[in-house]
């Protein structure tokens, strides 16, 4: 699973630590969810596409295997 | 009405300091009970479990206490989930863990009594858990 967290974070200028308080999680949660080794709940998907503006299915991209 | 968040997380922490405290408190005395009836394997027991609490305590509360003093919650659904596997994966291999113990206390390992194995059980599972918990930090899920 590939995201774009990171590309639409620097868009709006946040670091990890404001969308991590912003969505209510730890830091490490938004770190290993940009690097892709984290499946969200559809909640957390929600949250963070909701603060960076944008749709679930656009934030993250699933390769076929 | 709902709780405030760093509110409960203050509580829990404190929570998890007093149960730590305890605990290591009942294997230090362990230890130092067998250490006094010259049971080794009750003293390195009783040691082994109290050290592990200990420092999975201290890492647990200054990492806790500084995030809250942060803003950021003590767990979150990656945290929980991390310690659900850890959790399920450490009872699970306490089972094989119990049938080699029961195993090995036939011929090579001789237990004084049943507490001492069940002790070396308990100790054990500690060590599995801290080592799933690790692995599952590291890991994707």
């Amino acid at each position: 699973m590939k995201t774009r967290i990171k590309e639409l974070r620097a868009r709006y200028n946040l670091t990890q630590e404001d969308l991590a308080k912003k969505v209510g999680v730890r830091r490490e949660t938004i770190v290993f969810l940009e690097q892709g080794k984290y499946n969200p709940s559809l909640k957390l998907a929600h949250d963070v596409a909701k603060v960076l503006k944008t749709k679930i299915e656009e934030l993250f991209i699933f390769e076929k295997e | 009405m709902k709780a405030n968040p760093e509110r409960r997380d203050r509580l829990r922490l404190t929570g998890i300091l007093i149960l730590s405290f305890l605990l290591i408190a009942t294997g230090t005395l362990w230890a130092f009970t067998s250490i006094r009836r010259g049971d080794i394997g009750g003293a390195i027991s009783g040691s082994i479990i109290a050290l592990i609490i200990l420092i999975f305590a201290f890492f647990v509360f200054t990492r806790g206490s500084k995030d809250v003093k942060q803003g950021y919650p003590l767990e979150d659904e990656r945290s929980k989930r991390v310690m659900e596997k850890a959790m399920a994966l450490a009872f699970l291999a306490t089972l094989y863990l119990l049938l080699g113990i029961g195993w090995l206390s036939e011929d090579i390992i001789k237990f004084r009594d049943v507490s001492q194995a069940t002790g070396a059980a308990i100790g054990g599972m500690a060590i599995l858990f801290a080592i799933f918990w690790l692995y599952f930090n590291k890991k994707e899920i």
